[in-house]
């Protein structure tokens, strides 16, 4: 049996070295591709999450624990992907920040926690219009888009994004955003099925989107 | 009492004859004027005369060279990221120190040497032959952790904390001698105050700050008192896990952001006056004129006297001229 215990304990402290050399000794015990995943990156990641939401780790922690976990995925994805696997994502999530805004921290830390909850995380970068979203969309056919923004000036953008998707038949893609100077209310304002103050509640907020159908804009 | 004279005995703990003014505008200020933001950014004649219509308009006991963070890592020779109507910014992949190796031959730029940092230094100047005397005068600098993250990338600095910290150690050296000699400049050129803005350090936690950042942000504050100038410091974000540290540092505003508890604020720093910490946008942009007096009244009780009226961090360039005027209000209607 793999100890998922100290592939945990590796993970939580952004050993990536041991987290890819534990990920691939379980696999070649035999286990399958989806418990480890489950059983080790996924876990560790939930205990980083929990601990970054209270205080206990800041950036640099979850970041070192994100590329510990990502050591461990680039092992597990390819048998992730193949035919028979049973492994199925979370859910597909699009992420960027909008148009005028080249802030990315907050957004680089939702992706990296949702990709840890087992999202399939498409990052589209900083600087994206409603075209690039759309593109994106059409390709990557996403259950829920993510949107940041840092600034007054560039959050309205938000909107445009949203009316975009729903003047074009995307109605039913989920759309949740954050962002410093973002709320609940504006979510609410400008059409958005919900909002998060912080990438721990980004998760919460994605898994509720994809599991339990519209939250309105309840804040995770 | 002039209004530089208000802050400066409030500061000293003298009597004066009501709470002083000080919030943070930049893009307000630049439409106040129907300036573009880049322009406001960019020409030291545009950000005074915006700062001077502000702090007449509204009443504030100061007036501010704050613009943008991007001022000394342009002289350095980054790649900055220019819009026409709001902040320069930066883009991590094009960082001036993506490769270490260039931090070697990294030179502190001349504040006097005619980039955006002279241009800084040019507000000071007119600042002081505009409204010296009456009015506070404030510089402004980067902190380290800003500083570091605008050179380097602010997530690539967050790890180079684990991978790298003799890296990090050089970077702030660095960073703290440049900043220095910044704040020297522009109080030559005439201002009262530097403020210090140091965004990036309530993402790094109290083991980090402690380390890296507070001893640098330390030497900044020494230094700029000796300069006979007072600090005011500002860091965007939760600092409430490094608001001893921030105590510690000797500051004499601590400007704090709103989602920190203005009594836990006042707990940590015995006798340092406070600055802030109404919500920006919740409050100041979309409340109403009654919510931000009253969200100011609890502000003040929890600090106690040693108060200074101020929101969280800069008022977004669409607050109400009436939430303004509130903020105002209340600073003229009430005593220490």
């Amino acid at each position: 049996m793999p100890d998922y215990a100290l592939m945990k304990r590796c993970l939580y402290d952004g050993k990536a070295a041991d987290v890819e050399r534990l990920t691939r000794e379980a696999l070649a015990e035999g286990r399958p591709a989806g418990e480890v995943l489950a059983e080790g990156l996924i876990a560790g990641m939930r205990v980083v999450g929990e601990d970054f939401k209270h205080n206990v780790l800041y950036v640099p922690e979850v970041l070192i624990a994100a590329r510990a976990m990502k050591a461990g995925m680039a092992v597990l994805k390819p048998l992730l992907g193949a035919q028979g696997a049973g492994v199925k994502p979370a859910g597909v999530l699009l992420m960027g920040t909008v148009k005028g805004d080249v802030h990315d921290i907050g957004k680089n830390l939702v992706c990296m926690m949702a990709e840890g909850a087992g999202f399939e995380v498409h990052d589209l970068g900083v600087d994206q219009s409603i075209e690039q979203f759309l593109a994106a969309t059409e390709r990557y056919r996403p259950d829920v888009i993510g949107m940041s923004a840092m600034l007054t000036t560039t959050m309205p953008y938000m909107k445009v994004v949203i009316d975009g998707y729903r003047e074009r038949g995307f109605g039913h893609v989920k759309i949740a955003i954050g962002g410093a100077p973002t709320s609940r209310t504006y979510a609410a304002e400008i059409g958005a099925d919900g909002y998060a103050p912080d990438a721990s509640g980004a998760v919460d907020l994605f898994l509720r989107l994809v599991g339990d159908g519209p939250v309105g804009t309840a804040a995770a | 009492m002039t209004s530089r004279e208000r802050v400066l005995a409030h500061l000293d703990g003298r009597p004066v004859d009501r709470l002083p003014l000080m919030p943070i505008t930049m893009q307000f200020a630049a439409d106040l004027i129907g300036a573009k933001y880049l322009r406001y950014a960019t020409d030291f004649r545009t950000l005074v005369e915006g700062q001077l219509r502000t702090a007449e308009q509204y009443g504030f006991d100061y007036v501010s060279c704050i613009s943008d963070p991007a001022r000394e890592a342009a002289d350095c020779g980054a790649d900055i990221v220019l819009f026409d109507d709001q902040p320069p910014a930066f883009k991590e992949e094009r960082a001036l120190l993506a490769e270490k190796t260039r931090l070697a031959g990294l030179r502190i730029p001349d504040p006097l040497g005619g980039g955006r940092m002279t241009d800084r230094v040019r507000a000071a100047e007119l600042f002081r032959r505009e409204v010296g005397g009456d009015k506070l005068i404030e510089g402004w600098i980067e902190g380290p952790m800003a500083e570091g993250a605008d050179l380097r990338g602010i997530n690539t600095i967050m790890l180079d904390l684990y991978d790298d910290p003799a890296f990090v150690t050089d970077l702030f050296e660095f960073v703290t001698e440049m900043e220095i000699r910044f704040a020297q400049a522009q109080v030559e050129a005439g201002v009262d105050l530097i403020g210090i803005g140091d965004a990036a350090a309530s993402l790094v936690g109290p083991a980090f700050y402690g380390q890296f950042v507070w001893p640098c942000e330390k030497r900044m504050v020494d230094a700029i008192h000796a300069m006979g100038a007072r600090v005011r410091l500002h860091i965007c974000g939760d600092t409430t896990a490094i608001l001893d540290g921030m105590g510690r540092l000797g500051c004499d505003i601590v400007d704090l952001d709103y989602p920190v508890d203005m009594r836990a604020g006042r707990a940590r720093m015995a006798s340092q006056v406070i600055l802030g910490n109404v919500e920006p946008v919740g409050v100041m942009r979309n409340d109403t004129p009654d919510h931000v007096r009253a969200a100011l009244a609890a502000c003040h009780e929890a600090v106690g006297p040693r108060y200074i009226v101020g929101a969280g961090c800069e008022l977004v360039r669409d607050t109400p001229e009436a939430n303004v005027r509130a903020m105002g209000a209340f600073a003229m209607d009430t005593a220490p």
